[in-house]
């Protein structure tokens, strides 16, 4: 078993009903090939820093999948052809940083040590 | 100039380039890792506000001669700053 990040951006103009219709069935993909979804995040609405697709924004989603690498290729396989979606990237990493987040909240711990630099 | 010296000679050599007077002020005479301290940030693609400190105007990543970046942390900033640039973070 293996510890996998995954991110998706979706195009701009995705409802908020349809990201969780999105967040659904790619946690149902995931539970289907025996993993598991330990965290999903949404960072929301950011601003890309190039044009993708000729979307100037992208609403990002976040997830921390446990589970074989059969997982990872049934799930880019599926975005690979999804319309809605502009990118997607995996990466396995050794264990999770549950705490840090680094979309939406404004940390303070961060701050402080960017000053010590 | 600093007081502690490392001993180092290539850093010797090197402070010669830092004083260019094409280099911004801050990133003169600086030694030791500042990512490899400890207490240091982590490196990881997420964590745009460090990964923004090492990259130029135009969005190349520096050199670790001008930053004082370690050889092995040069090597994860630049993958996670091709990850960033992947999604369109940077």
């Amino acid at each position: 078993m293996n510890l996998y990040e995954h991110t998706i951006i979706a195009r701009q103009d995705t409802s908020p009903s349809e990201l969780k219709q999105l967040i659904e069935k790619y946690s149902k993909i995931v539970e289907k090939n025996d993993g598991e979804v330990v965290k999903t995040e949404n960072w929301g609405l950011l601003n890309l820093s190039y044009l993708i697709k000729k979307n100037k924004k992208g609403s990002y989603i976040h997830f921390k999948i446990k589970g074989k690498g059969i997982v990872i290729d049934e799930l880019e396989k599926n975005e690979a052809i999804d319309k809605k979606l502009l990118r997607y990237l995996t990466v396995r990493v050794k264990r999770f940083d549950l705490e840090t987040r680094y979309f939406g909240k404004k940390e303070d711990s961060e701050k402080n040590e960017s000053v010590k630099n | 100039m600093p007081k502690r010296q490392s001993g180092n000679k290539k850093n010797k050599q090197s402070n010669f380039a830092k004083l260019s007077i094409f280099q911004p002020n801050k990133y003169k005479f600086k030694r030791t890792c500042p990512l490899s301290v400890k207490g240091a940030p982590v490196v990881d693609y997420k964590n745009i506000k460090l990964l923004k400190k090492y990259v130029s105007e135009n969005g190349k990543i520096l050199p670790s001669r001008i930053t004082n970046v370690s050889q092995k942390k040069q090597r994860e900033l630049s993958l996670s700053i091709k990850r960033a640039r992947n999604l369109a973070l940077i």
